[in-house]
């Protein structure tokens, strides 16, 4: 069922070192919800529950973060003719096409740690917010140039709106 | 500020058509003329005196019957709230938990009054708006004032709103919609005046140079239409009444109601019943009665600019539609609006982000027919996307294994397209029909779950801008889905150059525009019109359909050859699948 996923393309993947980054945004992530979870349970219940559920959310957070990986390789992107292709998830799997001419705008941003690690998060902006074209972690340069041939071709093929 | 009111406050603004220069109207360069020459020259209005007044009349009614009543209940020596800390008649204003004499409230209630009243003239009084051949300026603000200056052609749509208030004044409120979901209102203006500004404002967004000039025409005052005005589609209150009470809103308030009642009378709360009941009847009759006076006297008209609807008992609203920006299109039908061969259609419009689909409010709505036949659906998307006909596309059905996960709706999952929409249809009770253009769809998405893909499925979502309308083909079959998307994205390119929502050059309608027999008749109510007639239909390709009272079960059939039939009948299991 994998090659649904794969039209021929010349499909990008990620780069590794934001396994990295995403593995730390999960582990926090998760980690906090667990921590605001059981510290009530733990004052006005019982510390057992409080432990149970300390438990299953280390666990959660445990499987999320080794999930990371296998996530990060099963995106990618690739930029055809004249739209871009977006495809991701694990049980949730969506291949997403956006026509260049459909882009509003491009945006880069950049969170502390993505900065640590020197990456970027590219998102396509259409008129639609549905179409949530995301692209979670390129090389800052990468992400740049990435940028300014999206824009390009935008220019280049614009549909009316 | 910068503009010198008027001597006078004027407070006629229907009567002053403003001067508009006949020559240098071709030529709107401000640049020309010196600002200060131009600011004396230009024609400041204000709102209509008796604005603040139909603002506030809810609540300067409800304090006038609250304090009324009150002194009323003291003049015939009800409960004195002295003695008796529980009066009676158990009505006693508590403010912050203490409760007032009469002769408190002999004091509060004028005062807030007067509150009330001095804020209204205020804000009156700082609300000013110049319209006139150069200049689109609204100013308003009390302590920070705002002066906002709007370029015509960014007007995107106008509506006239009136209120019952207002309506009964013959006042009228003017919203302006710029696009991105902002827009400005002007209230309240007198009703002429309103409807000149609207028609100078729209004519004007199209680029064209024209005059603010009051007309003579006389537009109907039920349903805010003029001779120019060439009507498409208009809805009967029986039908509307017919279409509530066999709605499944309807039906799933009365199925609540009757749950909540059996499992009372189960428990053994023979008269709790009544409590139940008399809720469920009473949001019964609001619901149909907010949805026929909501809808009441709706009518689909043609202008020389633009489609237009209006609507409303109570409060009219008359709204113009920038077809150009409708992005997507729902068709919808319940249970027994099949029997009926009655249709609802939803439309979702850019920008547009305070959109009511209530049907009762009187704001701007989403609604394009509230309920109608399939020759009035026919009609409807005609004069949205001329160019487009629904009707040609064939839809395929999905493969069967598609019950596993839809059981119920997978004999009605189809879905096509020709080189202008998409269609998917969709819905077991309910059943629906999404129609995206491909010009709109913004993005195209194919989605599968780890069900859907152990039965080589896969969903194909069609993105448009607004939220409303989430059109998708659900439960493909994975093999071609990548083909599909592929399609529609060679297709999201390739559209002609001109728009589906341009008119047909050449109307190759039989019918003569002059023709429009149920034209503007100043009593629209009358029985001389009607809705079921196709002939009277300018420009409506219909076979002639004898009088219905929408009880024609064989209508429904001819809806895409029949295969949106319903699976009551258990003989036939459709011809489609």
């Amino acid at each position: 069922m994998s090659e649904l996923f794969q039209p021929e393309a010349q499909w990008q993947r990620l780069p590794s070192r934001y396994r990295n980054a995403r593995r730390i945004r999960t582990g926090l992530g998760w980690l906090i919800l667990t921590i605001a979870a059981t510290v009530p349970l733990w004052i006005f219940l019982d510390w057992r529950w409080a432990l149970a559920l300390a438990v299953v959310g280390l666990g959660i957070t445990v499987w999320q973060v080794i999930r990371v990986n296998r996530w990060v390789s099963r995106f990618g992107y690739a930029e055809r003719e004249a739209d871009l292709l977006i495809t991701r998830g694990l049980w949730m799997r969506d291949l997403t096409a956006i026509p260049y001419g459909r882009m509003l705008a491009v945006n880069v941003n950049s969170g502390p740690i993505d900065r640590l690690l020197g990456l970027a998060q590219l998102e396509l902006v259409t008129a639609s917010i549905q179409s949530d074209a995301t692209i979670p972690g390129l090389g800052q340069s990468e992400a740049a140039a990435l940028r300014d041939r999206l824009i390009a071709a935008g220019e280049a093929q614009a549909l009316p709106l | 500020m910068t503009a010198p009111s008027p001597p006078g406050p004027e407070p006629l603004p229907g009567l002053n058509p403003t001067p508009a220069p006949t020559d240098s109207s071709r030529l709107p360069d401000p640049g020309e003329s010196g600002p200060g020459q131009r600011s004396s020259a230009e024609q400041v209005e204000r709102p209509h005196p008796l604005t603040p007044l139909v603002r506030s009349w809810v609540l300067v009614l409800a304090l006038a019957f609250a304090f009324g009543r009150e002194a009323l209940n003291e003049t015939l020596g009800g409960g004195d709230p002295f003695t008796s800390p529980f009066p009676p008649d158990d009505f006693t204003p508590r403010f912050f938990g203490t409760e007032l004499s009469v002769q408190w409230l002999g004091l509060i209630v004028p005062a807030i009054l007067l509150l009330i009243v001095g804020f209204g003239y205020l804000s009156w009084r700082a609300t000013r708006f110049v319209i006139d051949d150069q200049v689109l300026r609204l100013e308003s603000g009390i302590i920070f004032r705002k002066s906002q200056r709007i370029a015509f052609d960014k007007v995107q749509s106008i509506d006239l709103l009136q209120p019952f208030a207002a309506r009964l004044l013959g006042l009228a409120e003017l919203r302006l919609d710029l696009g991105g979901g902002s827009s400005e209102r002007l209230r309240y203006l007198r009703r002429q005046r309103a409807v000149a500004l609207r028609d100078y404002l729209l004519s004007r967004a199209r680029g064209a140079q024209a005059e603010v000039r009051v007309t003579d025409e006389t537009t109907s005052l039920l349903t805010d239409l003029s001779l120019a005005d060439e009507v498409l589609i208009r809805v009967q209150p029986q039908t509307l009444l017919l279409a509530a009470l066999t709605s499944h809103e309807f039906f799933s308030i009365l199925l609540g109601g009757l749950v909540s009642a059996g499992v009372g009378w189960y428990f053994g709360f023979r008269w709790g019943l009544i409590f139940i009941a008399i809720p469920i009847i009473s949001s019964l009759i609001g619901f149909v009665g907010s949805r026929v006076t909501g809808q009441f006297n709706y009518t689909l008209s043609r202008r020389p600019h633009g489609v237009r609807i209006s609507r409303g008992l109570t409060s009219l609203t008359s709204q113009s539609l920038p077809t150009r920006r409708v992005q997507a299109v729902q068709l919808s039908q319940s249970l027994l609006w099949r029997r009926l061969g009655l249709y609802r259609i939803d439309i979702e419009v850019l920008g547009l982000g305070d959109l009511t689909t209530a049907e009762g409010s009187s704001g701007t709505s989403s609604i394009l027919l509230p309920a109608g036949s399939i020759e009035q659906v026919r009609v409807a998307l005609a004069a949205l996307w001329p160019r487009a006909d629904f009707e040609r596309i064939e839809l395929e059905p999905t493969p069967l294994r598609a019950r596993w996960l839809h059981p119920f709706s997978q004999p009605f999952l189809r879905w096509g397209h020709d080189e202008q929409l998409v269609v998917a249809q969709r819905g077991w009770l309910v059943r629906r029909w999404m129609l995206v253009p491909h010009a709109r769809i913004q993005s195209v998405k194919i989605v599968t779950s780890p069900l859907s893909r152990r039965l080589r499925l896969a969903d194909l979502e069609f993105h448009t801008a607004g939220l409303r309308i989430n059109a998708g083909a659900s439960g493909l079959d994975a093999a071609v889905v990548q083909s599909r998307q592929d399609e529609l994205l060679r297709l999201v390119h390739h559209q002609p150059t001109a728009d589906l929502s341009e008119p047909l050059p050449a109307p190759p309608d039989p019918v003569l525009p002059g023709t429009p027999a149920l034209g503007p008749s100043p009593a629209p109510a009358s029985g001389s019109v009607d809705p079921y007639d196709p002939a009277t239909w300018p420009g409506a390709v219909v076979q002639p359909v004898v009088e219905s009272s929408g009880w024609d079960e064989g209508r429904t059939a001819d809806f895409w050859s029949g295969r949106s039939e319903p699976p009551s009948e258990p003989g036939q299991p459709g011809a489609g699948s």
